[in-house]
């Protein structure tokens, strides 16, 4: 089997250890080998945070350059920043175009890079970039705490994993607590659906 | 679903963190007891013990501080039950006086401390490599490639412990710790066993006769010759070689991941005799010198120093004194951090007279670098210490006229990211509790200063030197940034939270109390959520002569919203209409809640953010900010 990797890009509090974590679940349910690193060290505080995910054969926790089947981006930013070092020569780049502006911004130190600059840097390194606003789409869901669900709604109906929308969510569904189930369910459902509109024309998807 | 850690499924494979799995393998060792001080990378360790001790009928604690876990599992150990230390690498630091005596004097039950390395400092001061430090002790090291090897590794440290009567390092990185992947479970154990100190045997006791003290650091050494001898049929270790290779590589705990992905990228895995080496001390000299003898050119793998790598250099004058030694010290690899994989592959390749690839993108991650930010660290939205830092800088200015008129001591917390602009306010930052100490150095040659230290760490390190500072009579001005738990290791609960490691409610320790009753005489308490009264207190305090300090009080933020989940707190807004566009909220303020729309030329509050603690309200000068609901 060949290998799958996913490099997770976002801030801390965006819910990517989460997704990342259903991921690599549901993959061992199906009697795959993962392997996942994580780099969240000072999440708290606002710091980036990454994930690698690699499922099949790899010992490495870490992804090398230019080898990333996908790119799943929480924050535009983050995205780019980890996009260009990753992502392989075209491979899938899932966007959100949410903007976390970090305190060089708010302080006025420096500006928060204009979206059609950071789409043109991550389209060096692969033209599959579909970017969308998929906080608006967890608001829509319920709580826009639920982007999480939504990317990883988007990354299920890509294809890019061995396995699809269904398997995750039955994950969703042993892992996940009760009251937040529904919620979940439905962000999950929409990033879905999002991605799969876009198929054809996977630049810009539809904004929410 | 059920907690992988504790499921009583031997044969299962679940999916566990490296520190998780640590945790499984103490259980499958049958612990009685484990006491651990939290640190990044190790704190999941306790964590996951903290959640599961109650269940499993094992007593865990988070402790004052390292050296005090380590003394309590130390005694249990003494009463022949088994028990883990898990820490953060500088830990060991703190617990080393213990660490020193427990290798001298020996153990009884198993006992296992974690040293978590963090190579390439993701989240710590400094980069020490603790091996040498189990070295310098006669400990023995375990090192670690994957969740698996986690988990069966400290079932073995715990049964070396024990055969051998010595405590062992259990030593990991940080990517090792942080590493998830699939981990096959065994059987958990419960041993039972009655606990029973051994009068009769006086091992533990310091007598006053030296010809005893030289006794046991012979003993010491001869435990480590036994190990060497047996390492070198360990199933830790696992040598690979057919003969017929001419390279060879000796890969250390988790760098043996990307040599293997190396060898599998350069299709070399017939190429290269792969020795796995999970016992870096004592090193299993047999199959090391096995491969030196057979190969041309060798490579040693480890993070981060060239600690295995020197001793094999060693062997290698006897062994073999052709071979070319390739790793840190011949400055192939980095000399410090930890590896990357492509630089594995670069060296595998160089040596196999392939071309290395290097970093492929190298140039338009250079790109990158200067069109987005670094992000830059800083506290939460609606973080206690914001405001704090806020008050202080007023505070100073107003008394002394230039905020450079004082050294600003920091101390290690979330507190420390003071210097983090906008506030910018914090001169040196050192370790545990060390800003009450150099602050007593530079008052009594003249500087003034300020002691900017967090509840935990004040607890963990800073009592004695405050004592000191009342005996001395030195002028000192010590500011405690009490936000109830030891946040930025993970909201962990410290003497004062009220609770222990496992939730039960036990007393409060007061910060205040201890103050006063070492001796400080001006001590006050303010909220600092009220910049006010908070600026008011910090000016009296700059006035008082002699040891002074103001206890600036309230939850950590994201702690507060943990509490209160799956409510949200009330966010703020800026009322349009009144913004001036001043921006005096973002540039000296700057909570992370707060933006500038620039066509506009007003500020914003980002309602997913905002913590709703209302301090912005406070700084804005025009009165434009608002609760939601007001
Ligand atoms: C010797 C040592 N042990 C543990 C740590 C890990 N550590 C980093 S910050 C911190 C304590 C933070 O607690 P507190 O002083 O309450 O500050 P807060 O983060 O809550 O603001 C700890 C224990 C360390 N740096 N050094
Ligand atoms: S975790 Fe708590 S103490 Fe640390 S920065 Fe955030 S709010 Fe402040
Ligand atoms: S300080 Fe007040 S007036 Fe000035 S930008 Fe901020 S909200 Fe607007
Ligand atoms: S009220 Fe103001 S200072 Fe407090 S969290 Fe919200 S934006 Fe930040």
């Amino acid at each position: 089997m060949k290998t799958t990797r996913v490099v997770i890009a976002g801030v801390g509090g965006q819910g990517t250890l989460l997704a990342t974590r259903l991921i690599a679940e549901t993959a061992i349910k199906q009697g795959l080998q993962v392997r996942i690193g994580e780099t969240y060290g000072m999440a708290q505080r606002g710091g980036p945070v990454m994930g690698h995910i690699q499922i099949g054969e790899a010992y490495s926790p870490q992804i090398r350059p230019g080898e990333a089947d996908a790119l799943l981006g929480f924050e535009i930013a983050e995205a780019t920043r980890r996009g260009v070092t990753y992502l392989k020569q075209g491979g899938l780049a899932i966007v959100n175009s949410k903007k976390l502006p970090p305190v060089e911004v708010i302080s006025g130190m420096r500006k928060y890079p204009e979206e059609g600059e950071l789409v043109k840097l991550l389209k060096k390194v692969s033209s599959k970039v579909a970017v969308f606003d998929a906080t608006k789409l967890a608001e829509k869901a319920g709580d826009p705490i639920a982007t999480n669900m939504v990317m990883l709604g988007a990354l299920a109906a890509s294809g890019v994993l061995p396995f699809g929308q269904d398997e995750i969510m039955a994950t969703m569904k042993e892992s996940i607590p009760t009251r937040f189930l529904e919620l979940n369910m439905k962000a999950f459902k929409l990033g879905a659906e999002a991605l799969k509109k876009s198929k054809g024309l996977l630049t810009f998807l539809p904004r929410a | 679903m059920s907690n992988p850690v504790t499921m009583d499924k031997p044969g299962e494979t679940v999916l566990l963190m490296g520190n998780e799995a640590i945790v499984r393998g103490a259980l499958e060792a049958g612990i009685r007891i484990a006491a651990s001080y939290p640190g990044t990378p190790a704190s999941e360790i306790g964590n996951t013990l903290a959640e599961i001790a109650k269940e499993t009928g094992i007593h865990f604690e988070w402790s004052t501080n390292e050296k005090v876990a380590f003394e309590v599992v130390y005694g249990a150990s003494m009463c022949n039950q088994r028990g883990l230390v898990p820490m953060k690498h500088v830990g060991l630091n703190v617990a080393l006086d213990i660490m020193e005596m427990a290798a001298l004097r020996g153990v009884k039950g198993g006992l296992v401390f974690v040293s978590a390395d963090d190579p390439s400092q993701h989240s710590s001061g400094q980069e020490q490599d603790q091996r040498w430090l189990a070295k310098q002790n006669c400990i023995p090291v375990l090192e670690p490639s994957d969740p698996q090897d986690a988990k069966d590794f400290t079932i073995h440290a715990f049964e070396l412990s024990e055969r051998h009567k010595q405590p062992v390092m259990l030593r990991t990185v940080t990517r090792v710790s942080h590493m998830r992947s699939n981990v096959k479970l065994g059987e958990l154990k419960k041993l039972n066993r009655e606990a029973k100190f051994d009068f009769e045997q006086f091992s533990y006791v310091v007598a006053g006769f030296d010809k005893m003290f030289y006794g046991r650091e012979k003993e010491a050494n001869e435990k480590i010759a036994r190990m060497m001898a047996e390492f070198d049929s360990s199933p830790l270790n696992k040598l690979v070689m057919t003969g017929k290779e001419k390279v060879g590589v000796i890969a250390t705990g988790q760098t043996y991941n990307y040599v293997m992905d190396a060898l599998v990228k350069l299709g070399a895995k017939e190429k290269v005799a792969v020795l796995k080496l999970g016992t870096s001390n004592p090193l299993p000299e047999g199959p090391i010198t096995k491969l030196l003898k057979g190969v041309n050119k060798i490579l040693v793998t480890e993070e981060p120093d060239p600690f295995v790598e020197l001793h094999v250099k060693a062997l290698a004058k006897d062994a073999n004194p052709k071979v070319e030694l390739y790793g840190r010290i011949g400055g192939k690899l980095p000399a410090e951090g930890e590896l990357m994989p492509y630089m594995v592959d670069g060296v595998i390749a160089e040596m196999l007279g392939q071309k290395p690839e290097g970093n492929p993108r190298a140039e338009v991650e250079k790109e990158a670098k200067d069109l987005i930010f670094g992000r830059m660290l800083t506290v939460c939205a609606g973080c206690p210490h914001r405001p704090s830092i806020y008050a202080l800088k007023r505070a100073v200015k107003a008394v002394k006229g230039d905020i450079h008129k004082v050294v600003m001591n920091g101390d290690i917390g979330c507190y420390g990211l003071a210097w983090a602009p906008p506030m910018s306010y914090e001169d040196t930052y050192f370790c545990m509790g060390a800003s009450l100490g150099v602050s007593q150095g530079m008052s009594q040659v003249g500087i003034d200063t300020i002691a900017w230290i967090g509840d935990g760490t004040f607890f963990h390190a800073a009592i004695p030197a405050l004592m000191n500072a009342v005996q001395t009579k030195t002028n000192i001005k010590v500011v405690v940034a009490d936000n109830g738990v030891t946040a930025m290791t993970g909201f962990q609960p410290n003497p004062q939270s009220g609770k222990m490691a496992t939730g039960e409610a036990t007393k409060s320790v007061s910060i205040e109390a201890i103050a006063k009753a070492v001796g400080v005489e001006h001590v006050e308490v303010t909220d600092a959520y009220d910049t006010k009264a908070t600026e008011a207190a910090f000016k009296r305090m700059l006035k008082t002569e002699g040891v002074a300090m103001v206890i600036s009080r309230r939850i950590c933020a994201t702690e507060a919203i943990r509490q209160m989940r799956p409510k949200r707190p009330v966010p703020y807004e800026v009322d349009e209409s009144k913004c001036v566009g001043c921006k005096l909220c973002l540039t000296t303020f700057g909570c992370p809640g707060l933006n500038f729309d620039e066509d506009k030329k007003k500020a914003s509050i980002d309602p997913t953010i905002c913590m709703g603690c209302g301090v912005c309200a406070q700084v804005c000068n025009v009165g434009c900010i608002h609760r939601r609901d007001e």
